[in-house]
């Protein structure tokens, strides 16, 4: 047999031809496979989310029913509810969110996720569902003006926009970061530092199941104003598409104001007024 | 390939948090040796009086995680002492040594180093008891029998072997006091662990914050090591420590 047998079928130009139809077949279907997120859940039948297991009233392990529970977990479940697959939940804390987006560990970060220009370099953010303000929680009578943070010792989470944003706005505090919110407190609770900060409703759900709560307070001001949304891998445009027609769906047919009410309502023990909708201008 | 250099503030955070390893990591060495050294001989001690209380020591701090450690000397300890005891403690001071002015290190600091200080000389206790274990019993009794004094047979006899034993899983147990400082990031010390991480959340360059501490770390260890090879190579050190 001779070796040309095979390539003497068709002329040149025709295997030209088709090497570059192939070539343009594979790239779409490759395209296909690898781009669209939205698809590859539906197949999978389940929706994989990160969730905060330890910062009430966003997410946290519900001591009745040892499932993670909270705000963000209500608005992942409305998400899976819509798609018609099962939902995952992947415990989290705030430095590991953006990594397991970008390792493709989980489709979605419902967990407490302050939108900022530098995260959206490296994920998609949905449109906010919720807003909240940074604030601190001191021990009762102590902070007596704003200025007095200046020289204090002020516990953070680490890996998280608060800690930049305490660092700018009173830039003589010593700052010493823990590694999540109730660490920061038993920190204040013990005197290790005078003042932690975080956003507010997370403040007011850690300070609901503290037995003394008496003896701190959250002074009434904020020193910014944080968009939370949803964490989204990079470039997948039919899923932020998705989650974000729903958010609005939501928001339309009151379901939203339903979630809001179950963890800030005037009847829950972290009362706090609803100031931003799905859909406001920020 | 690898993305951008980290930009110099950042490289100025990691060598902060590098410094503080070095000084927490190398404190913690000193004091450790200094203490499971008596620590040994306490648990080698036929007296119970001395070797029991050894014994409840090493078994206390051998089989907890240094992480819970840590946290129960930062979190759980200062939830006991008085208010104003721990004000103090967290307010910086000045120490005074002649001309020069030394800050007082941060509570962290001392937590930190308090911690993994005591959890370390369980484990160089053990390195040193092993050392001595390796000096056969006959060569004590030989040492008697010869008109030497008790004391005299440990100075010349079983310490300079036992040592001898003992330095390369010494260094190895130095090795990890480096590697373990790491946890003290957890308590909320700066140390090099803190501030990659640090910098990875401000930059979000994972690769570099990571890569510069890992390296940093394996420099340090190689140090180590290369110390000990030294050491080991040297004819007095062949013979007998010291």
């Amino acid at each position: 047999m001779n070796r040309t047998d095979g390539a003497s079928f068709m002329n040149w130009k025709t295997m030209k031809k088709l090497t570059a139809l192939t070539a343009l077949a594979l790239a779409v279907v490759s395209g296909l496979a690898h781009a669209d997120r939205l698809e590859d859940i539906k197949k999978a039948g389940v929706l994989r989310v990160a969730a905060f297991d330890s910062n009430p009233p966003f997410g946290f392990v519900d001591p009745q029913s040892k499932q993670i529970e909270g705000l963000d977990v209500d608005y992942a479940k409305a998400l899976a509810d819509k798609l018609g697959v099962k939902l995952q939940l992947q415990p989290t804390n705030p430095a590991n969110r953006v990594p397991l987006l970008v390792a493709n560990k989980v489709d979605l970060v419902l967990a407490n996720f302050t939108i900022t220009p530098e995260r959206a370099e490296q994920v998609n953010f949905s449109i906010p569902y919720f807003a909240s303000g940074q604030q601190f929680i001191v021990k009762k009578g102590t902070l007596k003006s704003q200025e007095d943070l200046n020289g204090w010792r002020v516990g953070v989470d680490k890996g998280t926009v608060n800690e930049g944003v305490l660092r700018k706005k009173f830039p003589g505090a010593k700052v010493v970061a823990y590694d999540d919110t109730p660490f920061a407190f038993t920190a204040l609770r013990n005197g290790n530092v005078q003042a932690i900060t975080q956003d507010g409703p997370k403040l007011i759900g850690l300070l609901a199941n503290v037995p003394d709560r008496d003896k701190y307070e959250v002074p009434p001001f904020t020193i910014s104003n944080d968009l939370i949304g949803v964490g989204i891998p990079k470039g997948e445009t039919a899923l932020t598409e998705f989650v974000d027609k729903t958010l609005l769906e939501l928001e339309a047919n009151g379901q939203a104001q339903k979630i809001y009410d179950s963890w800030f309502g005037p009847q829950t023990k972290t009362p706090l007024e609803r100031l931003y909708k799905i859909g406001d201008k920020s | 390939m690898f993305g951008e250099l980290l930009a110099p503030q950042y490289l100025t955070w990691l060598l902060d948090g590098f410094l503080l390893t070095l000084v927490l990591s190398a404190l913690a060495c000193l004091f450790s040796t200094a203490l499971g050294f008596p620590l040994c001989l306490a648990r080698l001690s036929p007296r119970r009086l001395w070797s029991w209380p050894a014994r409840a020591y090493l078994m206390v701090f051998r089989t907890t995680p240094l992480l819970i450690q840590l946290f129960f000397w930062y979190f759980g300890v200062t939830s006991l002492l008085p208010e104003d005891l721990v004000a103090w403690l967290n307010m910086p001071h000045e120490v005074a040594l002649g001309p020069a002015h030394l800050e007082w290190p941060s509570f962290e600091f001392i937590a930190g180093l308090w911690g993994l200080t005591l959890y370390t000389s369980a484990f160089i206790a053990e390195e040193f008891r092993a050392g001595v274990a390796s000096v056969r019993d006959e060569q004590r009794a030989a040492g008697l029998a010869l008109g030497l004094k008790p004391a005299q047979v440990w100075r010349y006899v079983i310490l300079p072997q036992a040592l001898r034993t003992a330095l390369p899983p010494l260094l190895g147990q130095y090795m990890n006091a480096l590697k373990n400082s790491s946890l003290a990031m957890a308590i909320g010390l700066a140390e090099l662990s803190y501030a990659s991480r640090q910098v990875e959340t401000e930059t979000f360059k994972t690769f570099q914050a990571f890569g510069i501490a890992t390296l940093l770390y394996i420099a340090t260890i190689a140090v180590i090591e290369v110390i000990g090879q030294m050491l080991q190579q040297r004819k007095r050190f062949r013979r007998g420590v010291i």
